[in-house]
């Protein structure tokens, strides 16, 4: 479903630059990816969504080539169908959470978007928050509308960076279980980064660690 | 004759405040999102008409613009019409004066936006067009309006160079800070007087508004 091979040199962070040299391969369900922080993680994400361009290597979702050095394909950040969640949830702060949701679906009639966006809102169960702006919500709620907001627009797969790092420890249980229904729901395979062990051995049916730029264990 | 150079200085000062807000948008979201050589020096030229004398930016303008000058004489080759004393050439003195004060704004407040939310429109699916009007703008609203009002001030009391590429002509190129100047050095002192405070009126409500705008708390 996804394949990645590619590398990446990250000069000035570490001392002598930093080498991501990655290859793993993602069918559905979620993986985990999984390390210490400063291994390459949300950098590998990254680079998937076109955020990043790798200086060599091929990122393929599906039968879609992303990007391939050799034949020079790299497509950009909006024609990739990749879904992605910030560590911070990025959410728009001036929008709602049903204008945030709505904001990338791609359906052309109004109707269409709004009744999509509404299917979104009752799949994380936040009907209630629907008119409030991201400074009105609890952590877990603005999580919720960060996921929600990114499986709205259709990705082919859905990238997560430590989604779950600003909420408390309660609350935390509870998102996981979600993540999971609305994978389960959805069908799209889910891409989830964390350095958290207990939310690695919880998801992680499927798991790849990184350490220091490459996959140490798949 | 007060009426004349109020409605003068209105006609002049709408059109440039319009061509302020495109083209100061473009340059600060140039000088915010892009790095590319000699960036810093446009800037700094940019800035320039904000700390020379009006009447060498006036001068550079006339050098520019005249009907003998650089681009001005293409200009008149083509058409036999000149900018220099011309309410047009008003406009064009109003513009470059105070474009600097719209661009310092503006590109504060687009780079003061958190670069995660346009990469999530982008990841979104949302042209960069797109996510600058309907997320970049909407965010830095406040330094980009608080910048347009006071360009607007700017272009409003814009006296040497506009004396300088538009001339003098009452009805024609007469704006209020030339009518005022005509005023005092004829003594008429009356007219000078309102003409005065009529300024220092819309000019009071600018910069307060500016300070409101700029103080205001949206989204936290």
């Amino acid at each position: 479903m996804l394949d990645v091979n590619v590398k990446k040199r990250l000069g000035g962070d570490l001392p002598k630059g930093f080498l991501l040299d990655i290859s793993f391969a993602v069918d559905g369900g979620i993986t985990v990816l999984a390390g210490a922080s400063g291994a390459g993680k949300t950098t590998t994400l990254r680079l998937i969504a076109g955020i990043l361009t790798p200086d060599e290597g091929i990122i393929k979702v599906g039968d879609e080539t992303y990007f391939d050095s050799g034949q020079n394909v790299d497509l950009s950040i909006q024609k990739r169908q990749v879904g992605f969640v910030f560590q911070d949830y990025a959410l728009f702060p001036h929008l709602t959470a049903e204008q945030n949701i709505a904001y990338g679906i791609k359906a052309k009639s109004k109707t269409a978007r709004a009744e999509k966006a509404m299917e979104m809102l009752a799949l994380f169960h936040i009907e209630h928050i629907r008119t409030r702006i991201p400074r009105e919500m609890s952590g877990g709620e603005q999580q919720r509308v960060a996921v929600a907001r990114a499986l709205a627009s259709d990705p082919a797969v859905l990238l997560l960076d430590e989604p779950l790092s600003a909420v408390d420890v309660e609350t935390r249980s509870k998102l996981l279980d979600e993540i999971e229904a609305a994978q389960a729901q959805t069908g799209i395979p889910f891409v989830y980064v964390t350095h958290n062990e207990a939310e690695a051995v919880r998801l992680g049916k499927q798991r790849i660690t990184l350490e220091k730029g490459r996959v140490v264990k798949t | 004759m007060i009426w004349e150079a109020l409605k003068l200085s209105l006609l002049v000062v709408s059109f440039a405040t319009v061509i302020i807000c495109v083209v100061g948008l473009l340059f600060a979201y140039l000088l915010a999102k892009f790095d590319f050589r000699g960036k810093e020096f446009l800037d700094a030229l940019l800035t320039m008409p904000l700390v020379l004398p009006p009447t060498v930016t006036g001068y550079y303008l006339i050098f520019l613009l005249g009907r003998r000058g650089l681009l001005g004489s293409f200009l008149y080759d083509l058409t036999g019409w000149s900018v220099v004393f011309t309410w047009q050439g008003a406009v064009i003195a109003a513009v470059v004066m105070a474009l600097p004060l719209m661009i310092k704004a503006s590109r504060a407040s687009i780079e003061s936006v958190n670069p995660d939310y346009e990469i999530a429109s982008y990841t979104l699916g949302k042209s960069k067009l797109e996510t600058f009007l309907r997320i970049t703008l909407p965010l830095a609203k406040r330094g980009v309006l608080a910048g347009l009002i006071l360009s607007f001030a700017r272009a409003l009391g814009e006296f040497g160079a506009t004396l300088m590429i538009a001339g003098n002509i009452p009805g024609k190129t007469q704006t209020m800070p030339l009518a005022i100047y005509e005023a005092v050095a004829s003594g008429d002192d009356r007219r000078a007087q309102v003409l005065a405070l009529v300024l220092t009126a819309i000019s009071l409500i600018a910069v307060y508004l500016t300070n409101r705008i700029s103080r205001s708390q949206i989204y936290g």
